[in-house]
Order: structure tokens, then C-alpha cells, then sequence
């Protein structure tokens, strides 16, 4: 009996520390998460709302906004469905290495596609001089084609995905029924697709609407809310009016995560698909070649040009080979900043993989009560554009001991892109047997160990993947950390718009080479572990 | 001798009776299979003995001594579950030797009761295999390996062969008989298969609806079905099983 009471202590005990770890979540997310927003919303009441969102600026700054957005979503996600389209439906080689080419502008921030089109199209841009363009880069149309190359690799990514999973059988079934092409393309792929393209040109509009790289770098004297924000806190230190712009982009985020829940609620979890058998057509595969190059070259034309600019002496002057530019960046603490941001993106990356392990694993494999509310924070920052957050917690955490730190830019970042790595793993632990934790209990096999032997192995590319997705994207951001980061703490890429203020575009090049080639390596290397089993 | 003795063991979800009143106990060496429909409790009951779960009200006796709240790994009993639950980052050899390690009075000598038995259920060839190359019926061998390495005296069956084909499950099932009596161990067996109790089975609990229907021998469930749910899930079906099975061996052609 004596044994009975004991093994009921020790079981009570394991409980009750698994308890408040999951509390001990929620505390923490609710105090990362909700609660800079509340103190966001506070804020507004500081200030005449009413005049504020009816003033001719910012109408004009929500006209630009919507318009934009809404022209360049278009855009990139047509461009990307037919990309996507010609690397699943046809028969074209080298479909990895496209995909690769296309997906290289996540690697770098959004102001280095703004910087990008200053170099090839502004006033002495390469293309301007080489071809004598009549128009300029700056103003709508440069938003418009900044924004399209920073949305398009997310917008591709995503509908490739939906070609991937979709299932041939219907389509041989209607070619039996003898339907034309027309009709197959109406009665299978538009219904087919009408769901998931819903939630692509919300997560576009969102990455778009909410970006202030593009718009700060080519928008002229076409001012974007994000910018109109970036100024109004930057420049003139007034909080009340960036939260009040703050909570008008968080809408669309919420109008975007909302839609992506309903149609994932609704949609099919589970299927038996049959993979498309594509035969070679000349003319079809021809066509797809000649758009997956051009678009290559088009997506590779900034890291051309960043490297053009950054190691020639006086482009188009004089073009010999030369380091100055470099040494000059290193000389105005590029290193320095590039040592930052590596501590940020390690940091971020290892803290961020951990605490979504732990959440997934408390949300997938330990349900209780408290998993829905731990689900619902952890997937919560999805709805939150960068800029927003970051507003947020200067608002929140201004005069605590860790504003001005490297913490707080750690923090910030986990928290922007905590969702999807979330997500992912979310997914993986689901997937994996649910009743291994129970066989180990019988085994005599701890938790600990069922995770650290097994569960944690088997998630190994998930994990990989998390690591890269924090690390990348701590490198390029800009939005959640531009108000935050002071002299002692600033991350490299906030470099890019100081530089293009002080008319040093070589030096902005070459940090965004640098980002780009730092990322390309991690993304090198998760790419071989992976492949190492 | 009794094995295990289950005293008015009761259990509750979301304010629905799952397990009423449950009595039963089970002698050493004995063949015990619950049948029932899906969602009759059998499960549930199972994952009570092994200590997955715990009872709302009742006790559980092992060889005289209390169990009802002890933690699953003291209970000297393991569990085969339906999806097999194995490691899939491990080798069939891994798989068998992993919770033989983590024992700090089988580590010694962990390889060799591993090698051991790999060799009772016949997979010598493979152990160097993950389970994603192995077979269904494999893969649940393996399973049984690795719940057999700890010398459990009580192994539970969670309807082990519910999702391999018909071949396989005849194979396993004389597997497990075999091993049953090349080990002497008590054996509980879960499943909603009227053939499969009644071929294996020293005794067969009916259950439905949270609730003992008939406890006894497959002969005497047979001559002697206790009520009308007797007579319908359990001897229509298996007349109707029988039936097919003769009408199968007549119409096959014999080489």
C-alpha cells in the first residue's frame, strides 16, 4: 500500500509541474502577445481619432494603401499561378533549381527590392541609362513593382502547394466523359482552387498593405499607411496617432486569418490524391521555359545589381573591380550591426524553435483545458503585421528594464514569427503516433525520453525548417524591429534605409548582399542535413 | 491461481457512464478476450488495468496486491496497441532494446533478452530494418517483442490485428497463441471480432454499454447465451462468419 500512496504522489506531482508549465505559457504569450495590444488600444484614446482618420492625409495615405495593395496582390498572384503552373503541369527540367531562383527574394529584406528598383530604374538606374526609359521608378507604380517582387516568392510557395495537392482523377474522369479543356478547367480546377487562391490573395494583400520597406525606398510622394506610421513615430514621436494607423492594418491581417481558419475548417484534412502524369509537349514546354527564365532573371536582377553595385568603383563610370565599398561599410560599423543581427537571428531561432516545440507539444500531445486558449495565442501573431507589433511594444515595455536591449528585439522577433514554425510542428507531432507517450508510461520509458529519443528525431526536418524560417527572417526584418532597436543593439538590416538616406546605395547593396548571402548559406546547410540521414 | 481481480470498477466521461459495475478476475496462464462493439468500453477498461487511465470508483488486484493507482511501468504489465506505436527513428533491434536500457536491472544484459526476442516472434532477418520496411504484420511483432522484453506476467491486446488483412491475421494469431504458451503468460485480449475471440479465447467477456454481458467459455456462450444481445452479436455473426468461411473452402479450387 505503501507503494500505491507514493506512485500517486509522484503522479500528482508530474501533473502539477505539467500544469504550470502550460500555465506558465499562457502567462508568458498572453504578457508577449495581448497585452502590448492592449496597451496599443489604450493609446488611441489619447488622441482625436476622428480627426485623424479624417484627415486628408491619411485618407489619401488609405486610398494609396488599398489601391496598391489590391493592384499588386493581383499581380503577383496571377504571376504566381502561372509560375506555379508551369513548374507542376509541365514537363520542363530543372523545376527545383527554378523554384529555388524564385523563392531567393524572402532571403532579403523588402527595402532591398525597393533599393533593387532605385538601382535598375531609378533616375540614373542601369535600365533607365541603358535603355533611356522615359518614367520614373518613384511613386505608385514602383510600390507596385517592389511589392509584386517581395510578395511573389510567398504567393508562389503557396499556390505551388495547392497544384501539388491536388488530385488527377477527376480530371482523367472528365476526359473519359470526353469534356473539353474549357469545361475541365470550370467544373473541376476553378472549384478546386477558388478556396485556397481565397486564402493566398488575403495572405498577400496582408504581407503588402502591412509593408513599409517598398513604399519608404520607391513611394515618392506616394505615401503608404505603414510609412505614414513609420513617420508619424519615427519622426515626430506621436504614438497616439501610429496606434490609431496601427489597429486600421491590423483589420485586413484579421479579415486574412480568419478566412484561412474558415476555409482550413472546412476544407479536407485527409484525401487519397493520385499525382498528375505529365507527358512532354513541345509548344506547352517551351512556353514554360521561356516564363520560368525569364522570371529567374527578373528575380535575380537585384542581386545582380547589389553585386554590380557593391564591387565596382563608380557604376557606370568607372567599372573596375574594387573593395572600397566594403571597407567603407565595415568602416561605418556594418560588422559591427552584422555581429547584432547574427546574435538576434541565433538567439531568436534557438528560443523560438524551443518555445514551439513546447507549446505544439502541449497543444497536440498533452491536450487539456488550457490547449485551445495556448493554440489560439500561439497562432495568434499570424493576424499581427510587423510593424504593428513592434509599435506595440514600445508602448508596452517603454521604461522597463528590457527596452533598449537585445532582449526586447529577441522578443519581438520569436513573437512576429512565431505562427508558422508553430504550425509546422503542430502538424508534425500530430502526425506522429499518438500512442507512443502511452507505450513508454507501460515501457517504463519517461516522457523526457520519449521526446528527446524519438519524437524530437523524427521531427528532425520540421525542427530544421523552424530554425530556418526564425533565422532568415530575424535576418531581414525591418517592420517589427525598426522601433525598437537603438545604436548599442541595431540589427544589419536596418542599415539598408540609413544608408539609402546618406545616398550611400553602394553600401546598402552590400548589406543586402550580405543578408542575402549569409541566409543563402543557412538555407545551404538545413538544405544538406536534411539530406543527411 | 488469480491472477488479477477487478472489483466494482466504474468510470465516467464528460458525465457519461463508460464502465459500470465491473467485476471479473482471471487466473494465471488464462486466454481472456473482451468482445464488444466499438464504444461498448472495452478500451476504456484497458487502459484502466495497465494504468493509462484510472476509475472513477473500484479496485484492481495483481496477484493479491493493490494496483488500482500505481504508475503503468510498476504494474508488470504491457500493452500492444492496434497502430503498433513503434519507434520509427529506431531499428527493429533499437525498438526491442530501447526500454530495456532505460531498466537499470535488465540493462546488463539488454542485447541478449532483445536477441531473445527477436527470435521468439521470428524476425531474425530483420533486425536491422526500420518499421517503415516492414510489413503490418511485422511491425505488430515487433510490437510484441518489445512488450514481451520486459517480462511482463499480463500482456493486453488493444485489437492488435484490426488493421492487417486476413492473412496476416490468421498467422498472428497462431504467433500469439504460440507465444502465449511458450511464455505461460496471462494474456487479455480486446477486440470486436467474434471469430477471433472465439478461436483464441479460454474465456470471452461480452460487453455493451459499459456493462458485463456474459462472462464464460466460448462453448458455453454458445450453448448458454445469457440474453438476446448475446445471441445476436455474438452467435449470429459468427453462424453468418462460419457460413462464409464454408461457402469460401467450397468454392476455392484445391491444388
Amino acid at each position: 500500500m505503501h507503494l500505491n500512496v507514493y506512485s500517486q504522489h509522484i503522479n500528482k506531482t508530474t501533473k502539477g509541474y505539467q500544469k504550470i508549465s502550460r500555465l506558465l505559457l499562457v502567462i508568458g504569450l498572453t504578457f508577449s502577445i495581448i497585452m502590448p495590444l492592449i496597451a496599443m488600444m489604450i493609446n488611441i484614446f489619447s488622441v482625436n481619432i476622428i480627426k485623424i482618420v479624417t484627415s486628408t492625409k491619411f485618407l489619401s495615405a488609405l486610398k494609396n494603401s488599398l489601391l496598391l495593395s489590391a493592384i499588386a496582390t493581383i499581380l503577383s498572384v496571377s504571376l504566381a499561378y502561372i509560375l506555379a503552373w508551369c513548374i507542376s503541369r509541365t514537363a520542363i527540367c530543372f523545376k527545383g533549381l527554378f523554384t529555388i531562383i524564385l523563392s531567393i527574394p524572402m532571403l532579403i529584406p523588402s527595402i532591398s527590392h525597393g533599393i533593387g528598383l532605385v538601382i535598375l530604374f531609378g533616375t540614373n538606374g542601369v535600365m533607365t541609362n541603358m535603355f533611356n526609359l522615359p518614367f520614373t521608378i518613384y511613386g505608385i507604380w514602383g510600390i507596385i513593382m517592389g511589392s509584386v517582387l517581395y510578395s511573389f516568392p510567398i504567393a508562389f510557395l503557396m499556390v505551388l502547394e495547392i497544384f501539388h495537392l491536388e488530385d488527377s482523377t477527376p480530371y482523367e474522369a472528365a476526359t473519359v466523359m470526353g469534356l473539353s479543356r474549357m469545361e475541365k478547367f470550370k467544373i473541376i480546377t476553378i472549384p478546386y482552387f477558388k478556396k485556397p487562391m481565397i486564402t493566398v490573395l488575403f495572405a498577400v494583400f496582408t504581407m503588402v498593405i502591412t509593408d513599409y520597406g517598398v513604399p519608404l525606398m520607391v513611394g515618392g510622394k506616394c505615401i503608404t499607411l505603414p510609412v505614414m506610421m513609420y513617420q508619424d513615430v519615427i519622426g515626430m514621436l506621436e504614438f497616439g496617432k501610429g496606434s490609431v494607423i496601427g489597429i486600421i492594418l491590423l483589420i485586413p491581417a484579421l479579415i486574412a486569418c480568419l478566412v484561412d481558419s474558415r476555409i482550413r475548417e472546412n476544407g479536407n484534412k485527409e484525401f487519397v490524391k493520385k499525382e498528375f502524369r505529365i507527358l512532354p509537349q513541345k509548344i506547352r514546354d517551351f512556353g514554360a521555359y521561356t516564363i520560368c527564365t525569364i522570371s529567374s532573371l527578373l528575380v535575380l536582377s537585384p542581386i545582380i545589381v547589389f553585386s554590380v553595385l557593391s564591387f565596382v568603383n563608380k557604376y557606370p563610370l568607372d567599372m573596375s573591380l574594387t573593395f572600397k565599398h566594403l571597407q567603407h561599410a565595415l568602416k561605418l560599423n556594418a560588422g559591427q550591426y552584422l555581429i547584432n543581427s547574427l546574435f538576434i537571428a541565433f538567439l531568436v531561432s534557438i528560443l523560438g524553435v524551443l518555445l514551439a516545440i513546447t507549446s505544439a507539444y502541449f497543444t497536440v500531445r498533452m491536450p487539456s483545458k488550457i490547449s485551445g486558449v495556448l493554440h489560439l495565442l500561439s497562432i495568434m501573431s499570424l493576424s499581427i503585421p510587423g510593424i504593428v507589433l513592434g509599435l506595440s511594444y514600445v508602448i508596452f515595455f517603454k521604461g522597463s528594464y528590457v527596452y533598449g536591449t537585445f532582449a526586447i528585439l529577441i522578443l519581438a522577433n520569436i513573437i512576429h514569427f512565431f505562427s508558422s514554425p508553430y504550425l509546422l510542428i503542430y502538424n508534425t507531432f500530430g502526425k506522429i503516433n499518438m500512442n507512443l507517450e502511452s507505450v513508454g508510461m507501460t515501457l517504463g520509458i519517461s516522457r523526457w525520453h520519449i521526446i528527446k529519443d524519438i519524437l524530437l528525431p523524427l521531427s528532425k526536418d520540421t525542427i530544421l525548417e523552424m530554425f530556418s524560417y526564425f533565422f532568415v527572417n530575424s535576418m531581414i526584418t525591418i517592420s517589427a524591429v525598426s522601433f525598437l532597436a537603438s545604436v548599442s543593439n541595431k540589427p544589419i538590416s536596418l542599415l539598408i534605409p540609413q544608408f539609402e538616406g546618406q545616398m550611400q546605395l553602394e553600401c546598402a547593396a552590400i548589406v543586402s548582399l550580405l543578408i542575402f548571402i549569409i541566409n543563402m548559406i543557412l538555407k545551404g546547410t538545413v538544405l544538406l542535413l536534411k539530406k543527411k540521414k | 491461481m488469480e491472477k488479477l481481480c477487478v472489483i466494482n470498477l466504474s468510470k465516467s466521461l464528460s458525465k457519461n457512464a463508460v464502465l459500470q459495475n465491473i467485476n471479473f478476475t482471471i487466473e494465471e496462464g488464462e486466454f481472456l478476450t473482451i468482445l464488444g462493439p466499438s464504444g461498448c468500453g472495452k478500451t476504456t477498461l484497458l487502459r484502466i488495468l495497465i494504468g493509462l487511465d484510472f476509475p472513477d470508483t473500484g479496485q484492481i488486484f495483481k496477484d493479491g496486491t493493490e494496483i488500482t493507482n500505481e504508475v503503468p511501468s510498476n504494474r508488470g504489465m504491457g500493452i500492444v496497441f492496434q497502430n503498433y506505436a513503434l519507434f520509427e527513428n529506431m531499428t527493429v533491434l533499437e525498438n526491442i532494446e530501447y526500454a530495456l536500457r532505460r531498466n537499470k536491472t535488465l540493462r546488463n544484459s539488454s542485447r541478449s533478452i532483445a536477441m531473445e526476442m527477436v527470435a521468439l516472434v521470428k524476425l531474425d532477418e530483420h533486425i536491422n530494418k526500420k518499421p517503415s520496411a516492414l510489413s503490418g504484420g511485422q511491425q505488430q511483432r515487433v510490437a510484441i517483442a518489445r512488450t514481451l522484453a520486459l517480462g511482463p506476467d499480463i500482456i493486453l491486446f488493444d485489437e492488435p490485428m484490426a488493421a492487417l488483412d486476413a492473412d496476416t491475421r490468421m498467422m498472428l494469431r497462431t504467433e500469439i497463441k504460440r507465444i502465449q504458451k511458450e511464455l505461460g503468460a496471462t494474456i487479455i485480449y480486446i477486440t470486436h471480432d467474434q471469430e477471433e475471440a472465439f478461436a483464441m479465447s479460454d474465456r470471452i467477456m461480452v460487453m455493451n454499454d459499459g456493462k458485463i454481458i456474459q462472462l464464460d467459455t466460448p462453448e458455453n456462450i454458445v450453448t448458454h447465451p445469457a440474453n438476446e444481445y448475446i445471441q445476436q452479436f455474438v452467435i449470429k455473426n459468427l453462424e453468418m462468419k462460419i457460413d462464409s468461411l464454408i461457402k469460401y473452402v467450397n468454392t476455392t479450387p484445391h491444388n
